[in-house]
């Protein structure tokens, strides 16, 4: 009786996948403009303009007397992280960025890379635009653009971008890369008017790419990021000619995911189920209920009032701090939670946490990039491009310690021409910047196989 | 195997019947055995390991303040760094940063913290030291005046407000001139305002509740009435969950509503079409439905603030301890949007059509100028540990006196059905005709008729 049931439902569920597969729909948009105002009769300038990070003694000034004013209050006995960033070991990250931290050298360093803006649907864009400075004759540089999310920046992209502009294998392809920043994060400026989300964000990178001369390019991203390259090759699946993820929560629940996810542990095989799929998705309410609910409290409060949410955070830069380096402890490894100094400078330095931190105290767009969680889910958890899937040739790089894992068969239901699908040896959701070495060998692999094809 | 069709009409009734007679006999066999109060439990919150000394002394205490606090504040409001908000968002993003300018250029120019505090101090403040934490009380006594009645009270406060909410209530309590009057504390819960942080992990509303009751029984007090919103509703249930025998009557204005599977589901479904059915009011479905926009979507749009304040409170409460116009920002949208949702859309979220500017700033003062945003934050992480619903209060009624003031824009409606389902003895359910979340701070006077009202029926009773 139950054999009979369970062919039933898995006859069904193939039925179905056949059926929404020949049903590939097109994401269709509207253009937009995001300026103060009305937009301005003519046409828009679509100049670029070369750009230079700054600072100033005031500036520097400003931060360091912040910084001594605050006011600390002390975490609770043997709490660790678990109630957030934990205050002793917070109070160690503020001396050191008070007396130690050198915002002018980082700026050289973030001045390295020639950083541009320009504008695109009234607001201006910035991005950081990497050539090879040495390519071998006959060949050509592969476009790429590299998109971040929250809470990072475009400089979280530092540590992988030598190793894709100037690899150390002959027959590694060389990338020419774009970082830009999403409108609202850092050096690009805000828009003025409600409704920004990922589709428009994707079609300003969109029109970017194509403003640079490029016709084709591959796309990466993790976090919102993967959303918004996700959403370039859901607008113009000819422009990109690949698709690398590192992040990939499902935002379509299939009877086939419904299956898998009740039979998954004991019949791990009829899902292609690896060891660590199963690790990271079972006991189910421990890990897909509990553990999400502990960790989506900044979420929930960004989506519905991001205005409050941010307005603390840009008058005092500890708090900041705080807000942005709890991720990026708890987001690495959840264990972490249990250390008195969150595992912080095990996977990263404070020089690089803090130059993060200070590209958005810097440019005060903290509230401005919460807001994109609000745009994003106006309309709900289902909005038109959850349903539609994804045609261009897409490579997923599985990190053990990612927030949300995706085992190969769920990321298969979106990314209908997955070509590669790895499950990385180590690192968490900022991959590109705790292991840059392993996800650019990631990006390689993929490459190799989408161009071997033709 | 047989099934039912099989058996014959007199062997059905036998079932019919038998089935009845089991059910009832296990209903009433388990109703006995049902508990009647929660257990006390003990606890000690203070720094390092207990000590032996116990201090139950009681204190006064005068609210202070100085120039450099002053200052220090009016420098921190200067350095407040703005941003533009959307266009045509009102308060919808959150407190809109326009209309926060004009509250903060109010806040730097003319509010006056030393008229302030003389006003706090207008009233008697106590510290007493319990279970290791020093806890704060306002205590008013009522001119006793010839043939009056005097029946001891304690107001419970919630989140994001503290004692200061009774002050325009406590006249209209303490200073009457009819057969009734109340002697009034007025607590701050230990985390809150003047009321010490605890120190250690884990102390809830369980911890709270015994806390108040030590209190009490410290100040003399061996039978009282209790009144309570958002936090101060949970913590003065527990109170008389745990000593039903000390507590007169319970007032709540906001009823927390604890989920009952099947009875709760049939009244949403049948409830906007046949309401007498499932014991509704026509009051009751125009305040419920439809009720996934206003209880399910709504409740989404405004729990944010309790989703990382039940998970990271430390971080989330770390930039308003340093920028006291992000303080504001985040305690005053609540004071907007939980008086009435629709001041969502509006650009000054309608803040100062129930309330003075004064009186808010007072409030959010309490919270700046003792530090107490994180800890006040923590409470909800601690509250949220053990799943609520199985906590033992939760599995627990309520069987003393019990007065519920039904409030219009109050953030979820709880019907008279649905509260019997834990309060067993409920003598009064008034439907208020105006007012939101921050009743007796916004309708000080219809909370303290509908109290009033509540008491004499339980006085009534008794005699």
């Amino acid at each position: 009786m139950l054999l009979e049931v369970l062919l039933a439902l898995v006859l069904g569920a193939v039925v179905l996948l056949v059926l929404r597969r020949s049903k590939a729909a097109v994401l269709k948009t509207e253009d937009g403009w995001w300026g103060a105002g009305s937009p301005p009769a003519g046409a828009e300038d679509e100049s670029i303009r070369p750009f230079q990070v700054e600072t100033s003694r005031e500036e520097i000034e400003d931060l360091q007397r912040r910084i001594d004013q605050t006011r600390p209050v002390p975490s609770l006995e043997d709490s660790q992280f678990n109630y957030g960033f934990n205050s002793t070991y917070l109070q160690k990250v503020a001396a050191y960025w008070r007396n130690e931290f050198d915002w002018s050298k980082q700026v050289d360093k973030l001045n390295q890379y020639p950083h541009f803006k320009t504008k695109i649907e009234g607001i201006d864009v910035h991005y950081v635009h990497v050539k090879p400075k040495n390519l071998p004759e006959g060949r050509t540089a592969v476009p790429l653009i590299m998109v971040h999310g929250w809470p990072g920046s475009f400089y979280e992209f530092y540590g992988i971008l030598p190793l894709l502009t100037e690899p150390a294998n002959a027959d590694d392809v060389a990338f020419e890369v774009i970082c830009p920043s999403i409108p609202g994060y850092g050096f690009s400026e805000a828009p003025r008017k409600k409704g920004f989300n990922s589709v428009c964000a994707a079609r300003v990178f969109l029109k970017l790419m194509r403003r640079l001369g490029f016709g084709r390019f591959y796309a990466q991203g993790g976090d919102w990021g993967w959303q918004i390259t996700t959403n370039m090759a859901q607008l113009d699946p000819t422009a990109v000619k690949g698709l690398h993820i590192n992040f990939a929560p499902v935002e379509n629940v299939g009877p086939l995911l419904i299956l898998s996810i009740l039979l998954g542990r004991r019949f791990p095989g009829l899902f292609g189920f690896t060891e660590l799929d199963v690790k990271r998705l079972y006991p189910r309410v421990e890990k897909m209920l509990v553990e999400p609910l502990k960790e989506t409290g900044y979420f929930h409060i960004q989506a519905t009032k991001p205005d409050t949410a941010g307005r603390g955070l840009n008058d005092s830069p500890v708090g900041l701090a705080a807000y942005i380096l709890e991720k990026f402890s708890t987001w690495t490894d959840h264990e972490f939670r249990n250390l008195e100094d969150g595992g912080l400078e095990r996977k990263f330095s404070l020089e690089d946490l803090l130059t993060n931190v200070m590209i958005y105290w810097t440019t005060g767009s903290i509230t401005s990039s919460m807001r994109f969680y609000k745009e994003n889910f106006a309309k709900g958890f289902y909005p038109p491009h959850a349903r539609i899937p994804v045609t261009v040739p897409t490579g997923v790089a599985a990190f053990p310690n990612e927030l949300m894992h995706t085992p190969k068969l769920w990321a298969k239901q979106k990314n209908h021409k997955l070509k590669t699908y790895t499950t990385m040896a180590r690192g968490g959701h900022f991959a590109a910047m705790e292991e840059p070495g392993l996800m650019a060998q990631d990006i390689q692999k993929f490459i190799k196989v989408v161009e071997g094809k033709k | 195997m047989w099934t039912l069709q099989e058996l014959d009409r007199p062997k059905l009734q036998l079932l019919a019947l038998s089935s009845v007679g089991i059910g009832l006999t296990y209903f009433l066999v388990w109703r006995r055995k049902a508990k009647k109060s929660i257990p006390l439990g003990d606890g000690w919150w203070g720094h390092g390991q207990q000590t032996l000394r116990d201090d139950n002394k009681i204190y006064p205490f005068k609210v202070e303040t100085s120039e450099d606090e002053i200052n220090d504040l009016h420098r921190r409001i200067d350095q407040m760094r703005y941003t533009e908000p959307l266009e045509d968002c009102g308060f919808q993003y959150g407190f809109n940063s326009n209309y926060l300018q004009k509250v903060v250029s109010y806040w730097r120019n003319q509010f006056d913290w030393k008229k302030q505090v003389a006003k706090l101090n207008e009233y008697p403040h106590f510290k007493t030291n319990i279970e290791g934490l020093d806890v704060h009380f306002v205590h008013v006594r009522a001119p006793h005046r010839p043939g009056q009645k005097v029946l001891p009270l304690m107001l419970v406060h919630g989140w994001p407000g503290s004692f200061f909410e009774f002050y325009k209530i406590l006249p209209l309590l303490t200073d009457t001139k009819d057969d009734l009057a109340f002697e009034v504390i007025c607590p701050s819960i230990p985390g809150y305002g003047f009321s010490e942080a605890p120190h250690k992990q884990g102390f809830c509303s369980l911890d709270a509740a015994r806390i108040f009751l030590k209190l009490m029984e410290r100040l003399g007090f061996n039978k009282f009435y209790l009144q309570g919103g958002d936090w101060g509703s949970l913590i003065t249930t527990n109170m008389a969950q745990m000593k039903p025998q000390c507590v007169s009557g319970l007032h709540l204005n906001m009823l927390a509503v604890t989920k009952r599977g099947v009875g709760m589901l049939l009244s949403l479904i049948i409830g906007p079409y046949l309401p007498f059915l499932v014991g509704f009011t026509r009051e009751d479905v125009r305040r419920l439905f439809p009720y996934f926009e206003k209880n399910v979507y709504d409740l989404l749009m405004e729990s944010g603030y309790m989703h990382i304040q039940g998970t990271k409170p430390d971080t989330a409460g770390c930039g308003l301890n340093d920028s006291p116009v992000g303080l504001a920002a985040y305690i005053l949208e609540k004071f907007s949007t939980w008086t009435d949702r629709k001041n969502r859309d509006l650009e000054d979220g309608d803040l100062e059509k129930k309330y003075s500017l004064d009186d808010l700033l007072t409030n959010v003062m309490i919270y700046w100028t003792t530090r107490s945003i994180i800890p006040s934050m923590r409470f909800y992480k601690e509250n949220f540990k053990t799943n609520p619903q199985n906590r033992v209060d939760a599995r627990t009624g309520i069987f003393v006196p019990m007065g519920h003031a039904a409030f219009p824009n109050e953030l979820m409606h709880c019907p008279l059905p649905w509260a019997r389902w834990r309060f067993k003895d409920i003598r009064s359910y008034s439907y208020m005709p105006r007012g939101g979340h921050f009743a007796a701070f916004e309708e000080p006077r219809l909370l303290a008729e509908d109290f009033v009202k509540f008491v004499r029926k339980v006085e009534g009773k008794k005699r």
